[in-house]
């Protein structure tokens, strides 16, 4: 197969960025976009001025202002970031089609066959760039490589405002110093799990033979081998689907009473409906599976699924009242939602049984 | 306690009763099986405590008494003697003491008076049955309960009785099957109880082959089967079961008939390459012919024709290769009956022309 070209681009802190721009004296000032503290809100995400405080995104904004108290919190303008995302996909798509946008601030671009800068995917990058700078008074990174997991990784390397190539020949030794958590879906439990077997960087992970790794971490051993040694053969894929839609809810206070959970219930279950509304039939059609999910006082969080082809009321009164007779403790959030099947493959569809159940 | 038999008269209690105990116990007496003697003979008792199975048997006793043991020791002890061995049990300060020419085992023991019982106080109402109609109850049933469902109604068999009948109905929300029986019941009120989905299972080994009646008890809160030299007692599924008779389809028009054997050897052959996890298969029918197709994600296919008795409109519809194939396995007349809808709609199978058991499954959109 013929090296592929593939580009990460990555807003520096979207939300904050925008907003700074459009009200500049904030421009020296710690500044993060999310919720309110006293509504118990997260922080979608921060400026650098504010990340010098360990302030980052998902973190509660109640916590960020105790380590910073002059950060200034602004409320999330989804429409406004949503129209200026708009914006900066349509700029990539005078460079190729094959744009895969990952959320409103980042997308791969696969520039393989495109013909703009004579080819070279670091100068489209840098034209990007600067495009997106002098039309959109916004800046971001880039990274350039010839898969997606390492254009992705690049694109980190020089951030804010920078980019990165990985070339096919630095490859291998570009991955040989690199920390595990590094790679996409190595969270923390992966990461001490690795740690056991004292695999720290994936030159570790690299002399572990396939086997092996298939045997301790199942499915994803088989792309902890690949993605060590740099190969990752997804495509971009240009058609978005979506794999879920879910409602939730954190609570002014924490809730433990049943009865009132079950009327949050109902509640996130109208909302979760009128959301599906909106979408095609088809992806409506195609729900896989329902679930639950509870996050604690202590931000334990867990949930629950069940497989099923409608969401219906019911099966979510039932995996709550499941989830609650496991565990009683008071519920800081609560979370329904569907999961969609994303298995092409899957050209049945299997249907339900109509049991007009009452509980 | 002391008592002394031929091995066979204690081995097969303990093969009967120790289906029941869970491999894995976090009460250790769950692990024990009760050993009770008196001038009956000796009973042996085995509990998960959701199910209670306790076996009769004959032995020689000399001395009367109750204990619990460990039950697969006592059962891998009395299998690996050989088989016209002699076996002398006995109780010796806590321990029970197993002789039987050169062998000497001794195992621990726990207390009678902590091993569990189910309270089975009250009845509702009893029926006696035959074995094999209760058997056969459950055999054309308890494939289609669902399994770790969160509609936990579900995962058991549902059994109602009214007069005259016994119905057992099983469904996963994707295929239901049905069966009746008859069976000399007296009430003036139907009554429904969800048995579990593991005492059916163990009911079903328990059960055998011939018109020996069994008596059976429903209890508020248990169900009961008494045999000569068995009792099976169950506690229920408390909930309320979905209304079965909404799903079973009365519209269909589009009827087939086809020989049960050669259209599951077909549906079986497809089904190699159907997707393995999803196990979709098309099946197009018209004309007196039945084509099944399926293709897996490797892209490879399968065809296969039959010739059915059908001449309504041409019809396309999906299944379940699995759901199909079992339906129709269950049915035991050589013709099969299938009556479709539309491409939408459930299928209904049952038998050439009996109406005493019926299948619905569910299709797949194509």
């Amino acid at each position: 197969m013929d090296i592929r070209k593939i580009i990460h681009v990555d807003m520096d802190c979207f939300y904050a960025a925008i907003e700074i721009r459009d009200n500049p004296q904030l421009e020296t000032k710690p500044v993060a976009v999310g919720g309110a503290a006293d509504r118990r809100g997260v922080l979608c995400t921060c400026n650098y001025e504010a990340r010098k405080f360990g302030i980052h995104s998902a973190m509660a904004t109640a916590y960020a202002m105790r380590l910073c108290p002059d950060l200034i919190v602004l409320p999330v303008n989804m429409q406004k970031y949503k129209s200026v995302s708009q914006q900066i996909q349509a700029m990539f798509f005078d460079y190729t089609d094959l744009v895969e946008p990952l959320s409103l601030d980042e997308a791969f671009l696969d520039v393989s066959t495109s013909m703009h800068c004579n080819g070279s995917a670091s100068l489209i990058a840098r034209e990007l760039r600067q495009r997106i700078h002098s039309d959109l008074g916004l800046s971001a990174s880039a990274g350039i490589s010839v898969n997606k997991f390492l254009a992705k990784l690049a694109s980190d390397w020089k951030k804010p405002n920078g980019q990165f190539v990985i070339r096919p020949e630095e490859i291998e030794e570009f991955m040989l110093g690199l920390p595990v958590k590094k790679i996409f879906g190595v969270g923390k439990a992966t990461a001490s799990k690795l740690a056991e077997f004292n695999i720290e960087t994936c030159a570790d992970l690299q002399a572990k033979p396939y086997a092996w790794l298939n045997e301790h971490f199942g499915r994803f051993g088989h792309q902890l081998y690949f993605l060590s040694r740099g190969q990752d053969e997804r495509e971009v894929s240009t058609s978005y689907q979506r794999k879920s839609l879910s409602v939730e809810n954190t609570f002014m206070q924490d809730i433990d009473d049943e009865s009132e959970l079950q009327s949050v219930l109902i509640r996130l279950h109208q909302e979760l409906l009128r959301r599906m509304h909106g979408l095609s039939p088809g992806l409506k059609g195609s729900i896989k599976t329902v679930f639950v999910k509870i996050k604690y006082a202590d931000f334990q969080q867990s949930s629950t699924q069940h497989s099923a082809r409608d969401a219906t009321l019911t099966v979510f009164q039932l995996l709550l009242r499941k989830k609650r007779k496991q565990d009683a403790r008071a519920v800081r959030l609560l979370g329904i939602g569907v999961q969609f099947s994303t298995d092409d493959a899957e050209a049945f569809v299997q249907q339900e049984m109509d049991f007009n159940l009452e509980l | 306690m002391k008592f002394s038999t031929p091995r066979d008269a204690i081995l097969r209690p303990l093969q009967l009763v120790s289906g029941v105990v869970e491999k894995r116990q976090t009460l250790p007496i769950l692990s024990n099986v009760l050993l009770e003697l008196n001038q009956d003979g000796l009973k042996v008792t085995a509990t998960d405590l959701e199910m209670e199975v306790i076996a009769r048997s004959e032995v020689d006793q000399s001395m009367p008494g109750k204990i619990t043991v460990p039950v697969r020791k006592l059962q891998d002890t009395c299998k690996t003697l050989p088989d016209d061995a002699i076996l002398n049990f006995e109780l010796k300060e806590n321990k029970a003491v197993i002789k039987s020419g050169k062998t000497r085992f001794t195992l621990t023991t726990m207390p009678a008076e902590e091993f569990p019982v189910i309270d089975t106080k009250k009845s509702v109402f009893e029926f006696q049955i035959q074995q094999n109609s209760l058997k056969r109850l459950i055999e054309k049933t308890q494939f289609a309960m669902a399994i770790q469902d969160v509609r936990y109604y579900l995962n058991g068999l549902l059994v109602e009785a009214e007069n005259n009948k016994l119905r057992a109905v099983a469904t996963d929300g994707h295929r239901l099957a049905l069966c009746d029986v008859s069976a000399d019941i007296q009430t003036s009120e139907k009554v429904q109880v969800i048995i579990p989905r593991k005492g059916i299972l163990e009911l079903s080994r328990l059960l055998e082959d011939n018109d020996e009646p069994v008596n059976v008890v429903i209890g508020e809160n248990y169900f009961r089967v008494v045999f000569k030299n068995v009792i099976f007692t169950t506690k229920l599924i408390d909930g309320k079961y979905p209304n079965y008779e909404g799903v079973i389809p009365t519209g269909g028009d589009k009827v087939m008939y086809a020989d049960r054997n050669i259209l599951r050897q077909c549906l079986i052959r497809t089904s190699i390459l159907s997707n393995e996890k999803y196990r979709g298969i098309r099946l197009d029918i018209s004309n007196n012919t039945l084509i099944a197709k399926a293709n897996n994600p490797e892209q490879e296919e399968a065809e296969d024709e039959v010739t059915v008795s059908y001449d309504n409109d041409a019809l396309a519809i999906g299944f379940n290769v699995n759901y199909l194939t079992d339906a129709i396995s269950a049915v035991d007349t050589e013709q099969v009956r299938v009556i479709f809808s539309d491409s939408n709609g459930s299928a209904l199978v049952k038998p050439f022309e009996d109406e005493d058991c019926l299948y619905v499954v569910m299709p797949m959109r194509l």
